[in-house]
């Protein structure tokens, strides 16, 4: 039986061969039949998006695919309750689906209508749904930064909910997301840092930019409590996950959680990327061999807990499902709405409102000395 | 005499009954609950809310402002202090990415009511890291609000507004100021952004002053007042929202523009006060506008260089006798 070895490098993963340690202990037919819809749909819809993406030209923004990527996602969207907060980088579309945000305002933002989540203001990159408390965002480590506050909020509200921040191995090449691990260490905060490791930052190798992979090892110090985990095996993402967010909700964190995976496409868009020469064709092959979504659905046929017509039926719904979208999308009114200033700045502040009256001031006596300063 | 209190103790003041007033306002930044308290504007806070609402933070700067955004996000209204203004600067990625466009980027679904008080050191050889006046970086961004009061009375009202207020704002506040008192009414007020204020009625020249050279203007003026001149000074108190129409009306008036701004000479808030007059009134002027401003270089640390760096009443007399020349 492959299984992974317990300490993951992209250098040697491959040497798994084939990935054939999926295990639905922990899970029912219902949730397993759930995980696997939420990755089928993830992955139609990101399939779906590409195809149309050229020659039709009216997604005019910058999407980053998420496909290979499905099984994280998916084991949170089994995971998260609607209060807790989710934050995301710019391969956001599984993060915004885990948090329960709906198909139809992710397809109308990409096509920069009015009724997109965010009315055509944010597209896919920077895309948010606050209603789903769901927050995303193009710069790397800033919505990790912004993840730890909102952990701030729930550890002080003495609330349960919990703070989630999705990223990449990118990331942690920044000042911001160590001082992330130092502040929320130091807290104890509710928060779950999730790596999905894709070994590149666009191009680059995360050995080129960094002396060792071992970023797990790198946070523990910082009272992070960190483990890795092969993470196209959505059973296992499921377990783990559910194991490590329960112990947030007893005020045990935080927790990051590495999940090793893979991008099949290119960093941005449709386009071919594969002039840049990053990678390798054994490489791609393997995690292509290990997709998540396949590797689950064969263990799911061994149990007899999905045939031919099921997969159909789910199929089917996902398909009705996107078609319906874009045809929402397209139906859609482009925004028309130029008023910058109301765009850009809330004016009304009912609270001020509501508590502040007026004072009248006095002369201001100009003759008076700057404050005297000290060395400190 | 009305009741008066110093610069640094009317933020007290103004924080303290925000705090008092609405349980979601927390205070954050390095030394907030010590007794020092960023020079006695947040002392005794932790005492009376306790230190779940005022928490010192790690020397992270950008976590810390990311962390009252993500807070807010929560229902929170997190006041941010930064003891100098050169330290924020590690936040610009929070300030620049996300605080000032999160509105706009939501579609007006997701406010963020964070303030951030940051000081600009001046005088004792605060050097060129430790006097940095960096307000129009700041409101030159939109989405955020830039507040550079002068008074007590201003900045007591104006934080109020603003930490029960629904926008982004950044208070950039003169260290200078700090001891200078005011009469400072003792229940909590509101003062508007984007309202200027004439801080002394004139007819020969409008001279906007910006944050620390408010008291100056107002020094030159009375100096000039002897000459014969009339000046008039005005206030904006707010860099964004910028009250260009009290501005101009007062030009409209005078015919005459200076602008005292404590900041450096090129691309900075003079600039565009002189820019915003001359595109609504340019023809009505009678005389060059004149900005008065540091040169463009950096704060020297000795005591023989400082006073020269630093425009002062002087500087000021001249400019605004060459206006009305």
């Amino acid at each position: 039986m492959n299984a992974a070895p317990s300490r993951l490098s992209h250098r040697t993963i491959t040497q798994i061969g084939r990935y054939e340690a999926v295990d639905l202990h922990g899970i029912d037919k219902d949730l397993a039949l759930t995980l696997y819809s939420q990755m089928l749909r993830l992955r139609r819809t990101e399939e779906a998006l590409h195809r149309e993406y050229h020659p039709a030209e009216e997604m005019r923004c910058p999407i980053h695919f998420c496909i290979g990527q499905e099984a994280v996602p998916a084991a949170l969207s089994a995971l998260v309750r609607p209060d807790d907060f989710m934050f995301s980088h710019h391969r956001s579309h599984g993060y915004y689906f885990a948090k329960g945000a709906p198909m139809r305002e992710l397809f109308a933002e990409i096509y920069g209508r009015e009724t997109g989540a965010n009315g055509g203001k944010a597209g896919s990159q920077d895309i948010s749904h606050s209603g789903s408390h769901f927050y995303s965002g193009a710069i790397l480590a800033g919505a990790v930064s912004i993840a730890v506050g909102a952990a701030f909020g729930f550890q002080h509200a003495k609330t349960r909910q919990i703070s989630i921040s999705g990223f990449g191995e990118g990331a942690t090449d920044e000042g911001a997301f160590w001082e992330a691990m130092n502040y929320s260490g130091k807290k104890r905060l509710p928060i779950l840092f999730v790596i999905e490791n894709n070994r590149y930052a666009t191009f680059s190798d995360q050995l080129k930019r960094q002396a060792e992979d071992n970023i797990v090892e790198r946070v523990t110090p910082f009272g992070v409590r960190a483990t890795q985990i092969f993470g196209n095996d959505v059973a296992l993402a499921w377990r783990t996950l559910h194991t490590e967010i329960s112990r947030l909700r007893e005020g045990d964190g935080p927790v990051l959680v590495e999940a090793y995976t893979y991008r099949w496409n290119s960093h941005v868009g449709p386009e071919d990327d594969s002039a840049n020469a990053y990678r390798s064709g054994d490489e791609i092959a393997f995690w292509k061999t290990n997709c998540p979504i396949a590797l689950f659905e064969n263990k799911l046929r061994l149990q007899h807990w999905l045939n031919d017509d099921e997969k159909d039926a789910i199929e089917q719904e996902i398909a009705g499902e996107i078609a319906a979208n874009f045809q929402f999308a397209k139906d859609s009114a482009f925004p028309t709405d130029t008023d910058w200033h109301r765009m850009t700045y809330e004016d009304a502040s009912p609270l001020a409102d509501a508590l502040l009256g007026t004072a009248a001031g006095g002369n201001f006596d100009h003759y008076q000395a700057d404050a005297k300063l000290g060395p400190y | 005499m009305a009741r008066q209190l110093s610069y640094a103790n009317a933020i007290l003041e103004a924080t303290d009954q925000a705090m008092a007033l609405c349980d979601k306002v927390v205070v954050l930044g390095q030394l907030v609950d010590t007794q020092s308290g960023i020079f006695g504007t947040t002392t005794g806070l932790v005492t009376k809310y306790g230190t779940e609402r005022v928490q010192d933070f790690p020397v992270a700067e950008n976590l810390m402002t990311a962390t009252a955004m993500g807070a807010a996000l929560t229902g929170l209204r997190p006041v941010v202090c930064h003891q100098r203004l050169d330290f924020m600067i590690y936040s610009l990625d929070a300030i620049t990415n996300w605080l000032a466009l999160w509105r706009f980027k939501s579609n007006g679904k997701s406010a963020m009511p964070v303030t951030i008080r940051t000081i600009v050191g001046k005088g004792w050889g605060q050097g060129p890291q430790h006097s940095k006046s960096l307000h129009a970086w700041f409101a030159h961004l939109p989405g955020l609000r830039v507040a550079v009061p002068s008074t007590a009375y201003d900045i007591k009202g104006l934080l109020l507004e603003s930490i029960l207020g629904e926008t982004p704002t950044i208070f950039v506040e003169g260290r200078g100021l700090y001891s200078m008192t005011d009469h400072v009414p003792e229940q909590p007020y509101r003062v508007r952004f984007g309202q200027a204020v004439v801080r002394r009625h004139g007819r020969d020249v409008t001279l906007v002053a910006i944050g620390s050279m408010v008291p100056i203007a107002l020094r030159a003026a009375t100096l000039l007042e002897k000459e014969g001149i009339d000046v008039e000074v005005l206030d904006p108190r707010t860099l964004t929202p910028l009250d260009r129409h009290s501005i101009c009306q007062s030009v409209a008036k005078t015919r005459r523009l200076v602008v005292a701004d404590p900041a450096w000479h090129s691309f900075g808030a003079a600039a565009e006060i002189i820019t915003s007059v001359s595109e609504e009134i340019g023809d009505q002027l009678r005389a060059k506008p004149i900005r008065v401003t540091l040169p463009d270089s950096h704060t020297p640390m000795s005591m023989a260089l400082e006073p020269r760096y630093y425009p002062a009443d002087d500087d000021l007399v001249v400019a605004l006798k060459q206006a009305v020349s």
